[in-house]
C-alpha cells in the first residue's frame, strides 16, 4: 500500500520528466569511459541541490542506474579495458561487438540488466520493511560488529593489496576524525583553522578522489591518436535472434540471484556479483556455446549485467535500512540522503516512509525508462564515446570544480579539492583503491559513537564487543566470508589467466 | 602532503627503483605520526565516562603508521603497488609531468578566477587551458568550445537550477544568468 503511495508520487508528470533526466544524465555520464557510478552520481550532484527532497531521490534513482548500465555500453564498444563492475561484460561483449553482434551484446545486457533490476527492486520492496523492523532491535553492539565488517570487507578484501586498501580505509577514517566530535563536542585535528572546524565536506573528497584524481591519472598517460570504437552494425541479422534469446533468458535470472544476495551483505557489492556470475555461466554452458567463451559467448555478457543491477539493487538494502554503505557508489548516494536531511537506518521507513517508497517506486520507473532509452540511443552513446579525450577530461575538471564550489560558494573548497585530486592521482599510481577512503570517511564517525555507545554501556569493558548474539553471528560470518574470497581469489586468478592466453594467440 | 608526494615521484621517474612509491607510503607514517603526537592534545570534558574523544584517534592513526610502514616493508622487498588500469590509459606510456603541472596550474588559476571575473570566465580559463595542456588541437576550436560551455552551464546552474554560481562583472548585467 505504501508502495503504492510512493508510485501515486513518483508517477505525477513533473516527477517522472525528473526520473527521465535523472536516467538520461545518468547514463550519458555514466558511457563516458573512466567514470564509474560512484564518480556519476559525486559529478552529478550539484544537479539536484535547488530540487526538493523527493524530486533529488528521483533523480538520484535515475543516475544510479543510468551510471552502473553506462559503464557496460563503455565496456562493449570501446576496444580497451574498462571499470571493474563491467569489466566482466567486457570479455565477452567487447568480442561480440568485434564479430559484428553490437547491437545484439547490447541488446542483452540492457533487457538483462531491466530485469535483473525489476527483479531486485521487488525484493528490495519485500525485504527493506523486514530488515527495518529487524534492525530497530539491534543495539550499538551489534552495530559495531556489521560496521566492522564493512570496513574489512572495503578496505582488505577487494583490492589487490591487503595493506594498501587498509592504509586508504586509515586514511579516510582520519579525515573523518576532522572537525568536531560528536559526543563531547571537542575540536580534534582541526588545528584551530576555522574551515576544518566544520569537518572536510564528503563531497570535495568524493569528487577530488574519483573525478579530479582519475582525470589527472588519465592525462599523465594519455592514449594520443584517434578513440578506437567499435562499430555497432545495423540490420536484422544485429538484433537478439531467437537462439540469442533462448541463450540469454537463463544466465539474467540466475545472474540475479547471484546478483543480489551479494549486493546486500558487505561482501563487495557489484565486482564480486558479476565474476561470479561470469564464472557459473561459463561452467553452465555445454557443447558449442561452451567453446564461444572467450570469444563472444553471449551468457557471459547476459549473466553478469543482470547480476550487475541486481547487486546495486541489493546494496539498498543495507543503505536504506541500516544506513551502511557498502559500496563506494552507496556511500556517495548516502551522502547525497544527508544532504537533504534524509537519515537512512532503521528508523528510515517510520520517520520518512513517503520518501523512501517514493525512491523504491522510482527506482521501477527508472528502471523502465533505462530500458525504454537505451536501445534506440545507442547511437547517441556512440556519439558521446567519440568525444575527444582534451575535451573529455577538459570537461571533467570544470565539473568537478563546479561540484566542488557548489557545496558552500567558497573557491578555498576547490583548493581542498585539488589537494585531494593530487591525492587521489599517486593512490591509483601506486595501487591503493580510493573506494575504502571513501567509504570509510563515511561510516568512520558513525563507527565511533556506536564503539563509544557500548563500551559506555559496559563500564569500558572490551569483552561486551562479543556479547551478543547477532554481533557473534556477524563475527563467525565475517570469519566464513574471508575464507571464501581467499579460494576464490585464487578461482579468479586462474580464470583471468585463461582469457590472458587466449588474447596472446589471437 | 601533496607537495612532498609530487616532489618525490618527480624524483623516482627517471629510475626505476620505487623511491616515489616509498615516499608516498611514509605520507601515511608521516599523517599518523602527526596525529599520534596531536591526539594527546584533545580535551576531554570531565564529565567523561568512556573511553572519550582520544580513543578512536590514537587507533586510526596506530592503523596509519602500520600500514604505510608496511607497505614500505613490502615495497622494499620489491613487492610494488600495480597501477590502476583505465580506459583512455597507455599504461607504456611514460608519466607526463607537464601536463600534470598545467593542469594544477589552470586548477589554481581557476580557484583565484572564480571570486574577481566571474565563474564562467574561470571556467572557460579552465577548460581552455586543460584542453590545451592535453594537445587539443586546432586551440581556437578548444577555446571556442570553452566559452559555449561555460555559459550554458552558467545557465542551467545558475539560472535554471538556481545554484547561485557568481556571473562575474562581465555577465552581471545578463537577467537569465543568475536564479
Amino acid at each position: 500500500m505504501l508502495l503504492l503511495e510512493g508510485f501515486s508520487t513518483a508517477l505525477q508528470p513533473v516527477y517522472l520528466l525528473y526520473a527521465l533526466g535523472g536516467v538520461f544524465v545518468g547514463t550519458a555520464v555514466g558511457v563516458l569511459p573512466g567514470i564509474g557510478p560512484a564518480m556519476t552520481v559525486a559529478l552529478l550532484m550539484p544537479i539536484t541541490y535547488a530540487l526538493d527532497p523527493a524530486a533529488a531521490l528521483i533523480v538520484f534513482a535515475g543516475i544510479y542506474y543510468g551510471g552502473m548500465y553506462g559503464g557496460s555500453t563503455t565496456s562493449i564498444l570501446l576496444n580497451t579495458p574498462g571499470e571493474s563492475s563491467s569489466i566482466v561484460t567486457a570479455l565477452e561483449g567487447n568480442k561480440m561487438a568485434k564479430a559484428g553482434r553490437g547491437a545484439a551484446a547490447l541488446a542483452t545486457a540492457a533487457i538483462g540488466s531491466f530485469i535483473a533490476g525489476t527483479i531486485a527492486t521487488v525484493l528490495l520492496t519485500f525485504l527493506a520493511p523486514v530488515v527495518a523492523d529487524f534492525a530497530v532491535g539491534l543495539g550499538p553492539v551489534d552495530y559495531v560488529a556489521l560496521m566492522v565488517v564493512a570496513f574489512l570487507t572495503v578496505g582488505a578484501l577487494l583490492g589487490a593489496s591487503v595493506l594498501r586498501g587498509l592504509a586508504s580505509l586509515a586514511l579516510g577514517l582520519f579525515i573523518g576524525l576532522i572537525g568536531i566530535d560528536d559526543s563531547t563536542a571537542q575540536q580534534r585535528f582541526t588545528f584551530d583553522n576555522p574551515t576544518l572546524v566544520d569537518g572536510v565536506d564528503m563531497v570535495l573528497v568524493a569528487v577530488g578522489l574519483f573525478a579530479l584524481g582519475e582525470a589527472l591519472y588519465v592525462a599523465s598517460k594519455l592514449r594520443h591518436g584517434p578513440v578506437e570504437l567499435i562499430p555497432v552494425s545495423k540490420g536484422k541479422n544485429a538484433w537478439l535472434s531467437k537462439e540469442d534469446w533462448k541463450r540469454s533468458w537463463k544466465p539474467w535470472l540466475r545472474g540475479t540471484f547471484i546478483g543480489f544476495p551479494i549486493g546486500t551483505v558487505p561482501a563487495g557489492g557489484a565486482d564480486v556479483s558479476t565474476f561470479l556470475s561470469y564464472a557459473a555461466e561459463r561452467k553452465l554452458a555445454k557443447g558449442a556455446n561452451k567453446a564461444q567463451f572467450g570469444k563472444g559467448a553471449i551468457e557471459g555478457v547476459a549473466g553478469p549485467e543482470a547480476a550487475n543491477n541486481a547487486a546495486a539493487a541489493g546494496v539498498l538494502v543495507p543503505l536504506l535500512t541500516l544506513g551502511i554503505p557498502t559500496t563506494a557508489t552507496a556511500a556517495m548516494m548516502l551522502t547525497a540522503f544527508q544532504r537533504y536531511q534524509i537519515q537512512p537506518g532503521p528508523l528510515l521507513f517510520e520517520n520518512q516512509g513517503a520518501l523512501v517508497w517514493t525512491l523504491i517506486a522510482s527506482l521501477y520507473v527508472g528502471n523502465l525508462m533505462l530500458l525504454v532509452l537505451n536501445l534506440p540511443l545507442v547511437g547517441l552513446w556512440v556519439k558521446i564515446l567519440q568525444i575527444p579525450r582534451p575535451y573529455l577530461y577538459a570537461g571533467i575538471l570544470v565539473f568537478a570544480a563546479l561540484g566542488a564550489f557548489s557545496v558552500n560558494f567558497s573557491p578555498s573548497d576547490v583548493g581542498i579539492l585539488l589537494v585531494v585530486g593530487i591525492l587521489g592521482y599517486f593512490m591509483r599510481r601506486y595501487g591503493y583503491p580510493v573506494a575504502p577512503m571513501v567509504v570509510a570517511m563515511i561510516l568512520g564517525p558513525m563507527f565511533e559513537v556506536q564503539l563509544r555507545r557500548s563500551l559506555q554501556l559496559s563500564q569500558n569493558d572490551p569483552t561486551a564487543l562479543f556479547s551478543s548474539p547477532f554481533a557473534l553471528v556477524v563475527y563467525v560470518s565475517m570469519a566464513l566470508i574471508f575464507a571464501a574470497s581467499w579460494w576464490l581469489r585464487r578461482r579468479q586468478a586462474t580464470l583471468e589467466a585463461a582469457p590472458a592466453k587466449e588474447e596472446v594467440s589471437v | 602532503m601533496s607537495d612532498l608526494a609530487s616532489t618525490s615521484a618527480g624524483a623516482a621517474a627517471p629510475t626505476k627503483r620505487p623511491t616515489g612509491e616509498i615516499l608516498f607510503a611514509l605520507v601515511f607514517v608521516s599523517v599518523g605520526v602527526a596525529g599520534l603526537a596531536t591526539a594527546g592534545s584533545i580535551p576531554i570534558p570531565p564529565s567523561e565516562t568512556g573511553i572519550g574523544p582520544r580513543a578512536f584517534p590514537y587507533i586510526v592513526c596506530g592503523l596509519l603508521v602500520l600500514c604505510g610502514a608496511g607497505v614500505v616493508l613490502q615495497v622494499l622487498r620489491g613487492k610494488v603497488g600495480q597501477a590502476e588500469d583505465s580506459e583512455d590509459l597507455d599504461v607504456t606510456a611514460k608519466t607526463d609531468w607537464v601536463a600534470l603541472a598545467k593542469l594544477v596550474g589552470f586548477v589554481v588559476l581557476h580557484i583565484f578566477l572564480i571570486e574577481p571575473a566571474g565563474w564562467p570566465v574561470a571556467a572557460a580559463v579552465l577548460f581552455s587551458g586543460a584542453a590545451w595542456s592535453l594537445d587539443a588541437k586546432p586551440l581556437w576550436k578548444a577555446i571556442g568550445v570553452s566559452v559555449i560551455l561555460a555559459l550554458v552551464l552558467q545557465y542551467v546552474f545558475g539560472g535554471l537550477l538556481g545554484v547561485s554560481l557568481p556571473p562575474g562583472p562581465l555577465l552581471e548585467g545578463v537577467p537569465f544568468f543568475h536564479g
